[in-house]
Parts: C-alpha cells; structure tokens; sequence
C-alpha cells in the first residue's frame, strides 16, 4: 500500500513546488524571478538553436575529456602509488596538502596561463577529478588479496605480470566507482570554469544571461542544467554497472 | 627468478622499507619540490610564472597581516557561519526525514532534482533575488553546504540495525532522547562523511560567491590581482586559499575525530580482537 503511494507523493510534492514557485514569482515579479511558465517559454527558445545545443556539448566536450584524462593518469599513478611504499610515503606529503584543495583555487591561475578556453576549463576538469581517482586506486589495489597475488606469483607470474593481471582486474571496480563518482564533479567544474573562467559552454551562457539581465534565459539555462546533471548520473550509473557487470562485487547484486 | 626475487621484496611493503627510510622519502621529496620551484623559478621574467622569492615576499607583505582584518576574516566568517548553519539545518532534516516516510516521499524527487544542479548556477539566481550583502554570501554557503549532511544523515539514520530501534521502544525512550541520544550518535561516522563533504562544498561556494560579486575577501582579492596582471600577488593569494582549503577540512576532521572517539576505539578494538 505504502510503496504504491510512493510516486504519487513524488509528484504531489514536485507539482507542489511549481505552484510555489510560480506564487513567488507572481509576488516577486519576474524581472528578479522567472516563473514557471516563463522559464519554459525561455527553455524551449533556447533549445531550438543549435548554439545553444553546441554549449551543452562544449560543456560535455569539457567535462569528458578532463575526466578521462583524469582516470588515465590517475589509474596508472594509483596503480604506481598503491603497489610502492617507497612511492606512497613519497608522494605522501604533496597529495595530502593537494586533496582539500578544489579546482577554483587554481581558476585565476589558470586563467592567467590559458585564457578563457576550453583547454582551461578542460585543464582544471582534469585536476578536480585526478587526486580522488589516483587515492582510490591506490586503495583499491592494497586491498587486493594478498592469496591471489601469491598464487600468481607461485605460477612464475613476474612483478608487472601480476599488476596487469591480478591487482588491475581486482582494482577496476575501484576505479570504475571513483570515476563514476567523479562524474558529476567534472560536469560542475566545467560549468565552473565557464561561469567564472569564461571558458565556452553552458556556464557562459549563465554569464552572458546575467550580464543582458535576462532573467527567464537565466532560469531556464539553470534548469536545463539540473536536468542534464540528472542524465549524466544516471547515464554513469549505467555505465558503470555495464563495463564492470562481470566484477564479483556486481555479480553479487544480481543473484 | 632473479625478478620474482625482487619483485616479492617489493611487494611485501611492511619488512622492505625501514621506518627512517620511510620518513626520508616524505620528507625529503616536499622539501625537493619546494627547492626546486624556487631555483627553478628564481630568474624568471614569465609574466605567467614569478620567481617563489617574490611570491613569498608578496605573500609576507599582503597576508601578514596587512589585510587579514579586511579580507581573511571575512572569508572565514562567511564560510564557518556558512557551514554551521548548512550542517545543523543538514542533520536535523536528515533526522527529521529518515523518521517521516511521508515527507521523504513527497520531497526525496525534489532534492534528487536540486542535487544534480552544479552549486555555482545557484548564485546568479540567489543574487538575483536579494543582491549581493553578506547574508547572500552566507546564505549561498548554506545551500550548497546542506544537501551532503542532510543525505547522509538520512541514509545514516536509515540504516540503523532494527534490533535497535526495537530495543530504543521497548526502554520507551522519549522521542527527543531517542533521536539525540541514540539515532544521531549511532550514525555518526556517516553523518561526518557528509559533513566534510559539506566541508569542501563550502569552501567552494565560499570563494565562488567572493568572485563573482564582492569588493573584498581573499577570492576577490586573488581574482583582481589575476585580472591586473600582478601575477605574484595572484600566486601568493593561491598559496593562501590553499592553505585555508587545507586547514579548514583540518578543522573538520579534528572536530570528527573528537566527537567520534568512542567509535574509532571501538573499532580499533574489534579489529584487533
């Protein structure tokens, strides 16, 4: 009974919103906040232009290929880090003061040295996703276990052997997982990088919406915003579970 | 065989690297990157890149402690008040939501739907509304620092053994006591996981807001010095926010560590027995 009435609330409560929302504007009045109607008058004139499309895919473009240089390196170094002591107590001390600090320290650097780009916002993409991807992968490959290394190793597998044939497969779901943790994260980096950084895509577009005061387009770029974050989550989540569906860790959900 | 020789040393880690030799390696590669970059830069003409000597120099004149009063306070006060206020309204609704199926329900799309929203979008709107006064500023913090306490708590709270709850009724505890005294201790461990990560979404909020529209604040400050070209003062400005990022998550897990003592022995008990 109670689980039937689950999505019916989901709606009451989402249909509740918009009603208030579209109070507040009313008594707000819409120069300073768009209602709902409004935003969605300014959200399908924004999607019938193709710039506006070519924002979102400059701001995917970014996000995508950040992350992905990301992974590569920060798999590798992750693998690197986690099978050396020597390694992890060297790197030790950087990446510890590096980890709390978030991409937009580096924006005005970043600025100075490429520009308002896309490789600047690629760039600092890049950064944002790299220290939370090498610390689980290194994580992820101490905790690989210890029998199955042995067992190669007895079968005369040599050091790089049993890295590229025990600890990586056993580490992949790590690493699948930090990525995919990681999506969302490049994804608001590079609208970061665009809204602050003047770098292309949809965090311009915030920009420029702000600067001719246009309050509908405002809105209605951050609602596309929130919907395209919702794709992307779900879309990584499937993706995950698709590449790693052989991994015991996701064998054991199916069965 | 000589390789599988060296490759089992190798990986064996706790008998292969004596504690002196581990000490020398994180010491000595910080200290090598630092001298580095100072020798490294120490003629530089780069526009981009300044020699560390002047950065420091830079650093020394601005931030100690010329303009501390002015621009470090009022970032530390927006952040911390920022923070608090996200992470108790946080705990409370993740509370208040795990124990109301009801409200959950109604609202878990809606916040599912604001959680996918990048953060930043939220302060063109919120300046939108009600300008750019300090209350903005913290209330930006806020919202962004809110959603990671609050899911955590929930899913903290959520998953609590049933056995206890059923042994909570059957003390008849009241409903205060129940919540403060056992659900919100019990989950603790997750709930700090949420909090620092309201941590880091503060401290992003915070300088995001200092950029976009203020006249004060070490972000402002960095930022102009990036957009006039005084490259050493920008570099200095990102040694300070660096160090503020590192010292104020530093807060956070010496305050969880603190209140969570009791949970770290206990599972430093277990694992030993």
């Amino acid at each position: 009974m109670r689980r039937a009435r689950t999505p019916l609330l989901g709606v009451a409560g989402a249909v509740a919103a918009v009603v208030l929302w579209a109070l507040a504007a009313r008594t707000w009045g819409s120069t300073a906040l768009a209602g709902p109607g409004e935003t969605l008058t300014a959200m399908t004139g924004l999607l019938r232009h193709g710039d506006f499309w070519s924002a979102i895919g400059t701001t995917l473009l970014m996000a995508g290929r950040g992350l992905l240089g990301a992974a590569l390196l920060g798999s590798v170094a992750g693998m690197l880090v986690g099978s050396s002591t020597l390694l992890s107590n060297a790197v030790l001390v950087p990446l510890e003061f590096l980890k709390p600090i978030p991409p937009i320290v580096l924006l005005p650097i970043a600025i100075l040295v490429l520009g308002p780009t896309q490789v600047m916002g690629e760039a600092l993409v890049f950064y944002g996703c790299l220290l939370p991807i090498l610390y689980t992968t290194a994580n992820g490959v101490r905790e690989t276990d210890p029998v199955a290394v042995q067992t190669a190793r007895s079968f005369g597998l040599g050091r790089w052997q049993v890295l590229l044939r025990v600890t990586l497969p056993s580490t992949s779901a790590s690493i699948g997982t930090a990525v995919r943790i990681a999506v969302p994260h490049a994804f608001a980096i590079a609208v970061l990088a665009g809204y602050l950084g003047g770098s292309p895509g949809l965090g311009r577009e915030i920009a420029d919406s702000v600067v001719s005061a246009d309050t509908a387009r405002l809105f209605g770029v951050v609602v596309v915003l929130a919907l395209l974050g919702l794709l992307v989550h779900e879309v990584s989540h499937l993706a995950e579970r698709r590449v790693l569906h052989w991994h015991p860790t996701y064998r054991v959900r199916a069965a | 065989m000589t390789a599988t020789a060296t490759a089992t040393a190798t990986r064996r880690p706790a008998p292969a690297l004596s504690p002196a030799t581990r000490w020398l390696a994180r010491v000595l590669v910080p200290a090598a990157l630092v001298v580095a970059w100072w020798f490294g830069s120490a003629g530089s003409t780069s526009p981009y890149y300044p020699p560390l000597a002047e950065i420091v120099t830079r650093f020394r004149e601005l931030w100690l402690f010329e303009q501390v009063r002015s621009d470090v306070v009022p970032t530390l006060v927006v952040l911390f008040s920022g923070l608090l206020i996200g992470v108790a309204l946080g705990v409370v609704g993740g509370l208040g939501l795990a124990r109301m199926p009801t409200v959950r329900a109604t609202v878990m799309p809606l916040i599912t739907f604001y959680r996918a929203l990048p953060g930043i979008a939220l302060i063109p709107v919120l300046v939108q509304l009600f300008g750019y006064g300090d209350g903005v500023r913290v209330g930006m913090v806020v919202l962004v620092a809110l959603p990671p306490t609050l899911i955590a708590t929930m899913d903290g709270v959520l998953g609590l053994d049933a056995t206890l709850s059923d042994v909570v009724r059957a003390y008849g505890l009241p409903r205060s006591e129940r919540l403060l005294g056992v659900y919100l201790p019990v989950a603790g461990p997750q709930v700090f996981a949420g909090v620092q990560v309201s941590m880091q979404f503060a401290f992003i909020a915070a300088i995001a807001v200092e950029m976009v529209g203020s006249t004060r604040g070490i972000g402002y400050q960095t930022l102009l010095a990036q957009q006039t070209f005084a490259s050493a003062d920008m570099w200095a400005g990102v040694l300070l926010l660096g160090v503020v990022g590192f010292g104020s998550s530093a807060v956070v897990r010496l305050v969880r560590n603190r209140l969570l003592r009791w949970y770290d022995g206990a599972q430093a008990v277990s694992r030993a027995a």
